[in-house]
């Protein structure tokens, strides 16, 4: 079985984030920058899928700038077998990024595709999605379980819904998102970050997938939230009953 | 080296999300509960893989040994490269990945590198550098994993810095081993160690300048061995020390390392200061962990309390003891890089270089986290607030290991030897 998982770079999500002054982004000096955390928790699905079903294996793609190589070989360490970086320095909308990848499985024709239901910068949640509609799979979005049959030909994807757990099936090839709570991601090794050295790390540029100018989304300006106003505290049951009515107009 | 590459930030980063996850929610407990350090310092050692890359180590460097004594010394040493040079390729990453986690550890918990060090630092290469191969496979090994905790056993009550002069404890033969009796104090990881290495002379009757000195490997358990409770102390709580009784300790010769009385050169007091020397070379590292700590904690610190209307970190006071901290981290990583270098390329320092190394980096964890306490006001001397345990943690690095005053006369009688 081949698995694809794309990954991105983001900020760390730990870290605080400042917006420019002139609203064109996020301040990048000094930020730490890691693997997004969905797409960590598809990268340990699928090493999972890949030690209990022995001969998996588990392919990298990240589209973003060079240093991305970062996240990608921290992949490898985690236990990837392969990585592939199409570069661009320019942010992708989600379609675009899409359209991509669908170049990518076309001419790796992977099994399944394991993606991050979204990724924590712009929370889009649409690149897995428009992906399978575009390839024409079927897709299992917010996983918190993936199983496989005996055969390995179908996968079951137990997925988290509004008021409870839903389970689907499909036979493969497909496209399964995960959701927060399907694993806890593993740390890298130091034998998986001895020989995440040797591993292919493949680079192409993203003018060899002729996407040039199609971004159909465009980030005019970035603000950051208002600040919360401070607390207040009061002193009887009655008179924040009062303020629950009269300022908040909650009751 | 210059600078940490990718591959050695990338552990980094993997070390710290583990200390964050593992370590700090349970800090409390560690430093101040009565939990030991080592079911943690086992979860760390299996997830990184610690654990099989020592095994692996391990493994070649037995199997050599063992084609080196089977062939008798000459033909295997001309037709293999012996082990310095298989290592000595300039590869940096084996002893910077050892560093590593040392100096991640000691940002929050220095106590639990002076935990493993000893165990799988000290007690495994006393074992290794002394013993048989038979010894080593049965006693180093599960040392070196974490699966076994041990202890190096060396001060007594009435002896520290002198350790061989005044040496009370004793070795005599029996029959075809000896009987052992001694007490030994401030011993790390001494009330659990399932291994000790118990250091003393062979008494045969002449005067005790003359002793040989040997060691031999105990194991818990052992009829007339001791092993008190946790010691009360300073810092460190998350390291537990010791004090070890034997009283008519019989042991047969199987357990005295090298299994000879003259293992000289690799025994004896070579063997004991060889061991010390390893051991300072670990300071550089936990004092760079304490330092770094200390700075981003109070560049914090300095940014965010305001006093007479603005930021400490505006009067120059407060800009000199942030400014000094950082030159004693630059110091540090300094020395620490070069400790890698030399590792990588087959070489280790000498004597008295160690000395200095571990000199310098003791005085400035010490002080680095004095002037952090400093910088934090009376926060700074509250619990609640890491300098103040760091500040505790790091003073031992200027007694345990060698004192300073001990370092100092040895850099001394270096310099005025040539
Ligand atoms: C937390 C902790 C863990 C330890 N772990 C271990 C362990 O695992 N195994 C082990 O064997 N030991 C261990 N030790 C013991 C440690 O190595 C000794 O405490 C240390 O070597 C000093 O010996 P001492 O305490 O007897 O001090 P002393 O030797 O009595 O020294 C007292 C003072 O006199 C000074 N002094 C002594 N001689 C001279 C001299 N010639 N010139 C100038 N000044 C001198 C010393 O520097 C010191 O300031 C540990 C100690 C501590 C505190």
């Amino acid at each position: 079985m081949k698995i694809l998982v794309p990954i991105k770079r983001v900020p760390d999500p730990q870290t605080n984030i400042a917006v420019k002054p002139d609203g064109s982004g996020i301040v990048t000096d000094n930020v730490k920058f890691v693997i997004n955390p969905f797409c960590e928790i598809a990268l340990e699905e699928a090493l999972r899928v890949k030690e209990q079903q022995g001969g998996a294996e588990v392919v990298l793609v990240s589209i973003g700038p060079k240093v991305t190589q970062e996240q990608l070989r921290t992949g490898l360490a985690m236990g990837a077998d392969r990585a592939m970086l199409v570069v661009a320095e320019e942010e992708l909308d989600p379609a675009t990024a899409a359209t991509v990848l669908k170049k990518i499985v076309e001419a790796e024709s992977p099994d399944l595709v394991l993606a991050g239901k979204q990724s924590i910068d712009d929370d889009a949640n649409q690149v897995g999605q428009i992906l399978a509609s575009s390839l024409d799979w079927p897709q299992a979005t917010f996983a918190s379980k993936v199983e496989f049959s005996a055969d390995k030909k179908e996968v079951t994807v137990t997925r988290e819904v509004d008021g409870g757990l839903e389970q689907v099936a499909f036979a493969l090839p497909g496209i399964v998102t995960t959701d927060l709570r399907l694993n806890e991601p593993r740390y890298a090794s130091l034998p998986g970050i001895m020989k995440a050295r040797k591993k292919e790390l493949k680079e192409v540029p993203l003018a060899d997938y002729g996407v040039a100018g199609a971004a159909k989304v465009k980030t005019h300006k970035m603000a950051p939230p208002p600040k919360r106003s401070a607390g207040r505290k009061v002193e009887t049951v009655q008179e924040l009953v009062g303020l629950l009515h009269t300022e908040a107009k909650l009751i | 080296m210059i600078e940490w590459n990718e591959q050695h930030l990338m552990l980094q980063d993997a070390v710290r999300k583990f200390v964050d996850t593992e370590i700090k929610p349970n800090l409390e407990e560690l430093e101040h509960g009565d939990t030991p350090p080592y079911d943690v310092l086992r979860k760390m050692v299996r997830t990184f893989g610690i654990d099989a890359m020592q095994r692996m180590r391990f493994e070649k460097q037995i199997a050599r040994e063992k084609a080196l004594a089977a062939s008798g010394d000459g033909a295997v040493a001309a037709s293999e490269p012996p082990r310095k040079a298989v290592e000595g390729d300039g590869d940096t990453m084996g002893p910077a990945l050892q560093l590593i986690p040392i100096i991640e550890l000691c940002r929050y918990c220095p106590g639990m590198v002076t935990a493993m060090g000893v165990s799988a630092g000290l007690t495994s290469a006393a074992i290794l550098s002394k013993g048989t191969i038979r010894q080593k496979e049965k006693w180093a090994l599960p040392l070196l994993t974490l699966e076994k905790i041990g202890s190096w056993a060396i001060t007594e009550p009435g002896s520290g810095s002198d350790a061989f002069g005044s040496m009370q404890s004793s070795a005599k033969r029996r029959g075809d081993g000896y009987v052992l009796n001694g007490s030994k104090t401030f011993i790390t990881n001494g009330p659990y160690a399932d291994t000790i290495v118990f250091i003393c002379k062979l008494d045969e009757g002449n005067e005790p300048r003359e002793r040989k000195i040997l060691h031999f490997v105990l194991d818990r358990g052992m009829p007339g061995l001791v092993q008190s409770k946790p010691l009360r102390k300073m810092g460190m709580h998350s390291s537990p020390t010791g004090q070890l009784f034997l009283e008519d300790v019989f042991v047969e010769r199987e357990r005295l390392l090298g299994e000879s009385e003259d293992a000289a050169g690799r025994g004896g007091r070579a063997g004991a200061k060889a061991t010390f020397s390893m051991e300072r070379s670990g300071v550089a590292a936990m004092a760079l962990g304490i330092v770094s700590q200390c700075l981003e904690l109070c560049t914090e610190y300095a940014r965010t309390r305001v006093q007479f209307g603005r930021p400490i970190g505006e009067f120059q006071l407060i800009q000199a003891k942030l400014a000094k901290m950082e030159v004693a981290r630059m110091n540090l990583q300094n020395l620490v890089f070069r400790q890698i270098e030399l590792s990588a390329h087959g070489k280790g320092m000498s004597m008295a270089e160690a000395s200095a190394c571990k000199l310098y980096s003791a005085g400035a964890a010490v002080e680095v986290a004095l002037e952090a306490v400093q910088l934090f006001g009376g926060n700074g001397y509250m619990a609640e607030y890491q300098v103040e345990q760091l500040a505790r943690d790091a003073k031992v690095l200027q007694i345990y290991g060698g004192t300073d005053e001990i370092q100092i006369s040895q850099i001394a009688r270096s310099l005025l030897s040539h």
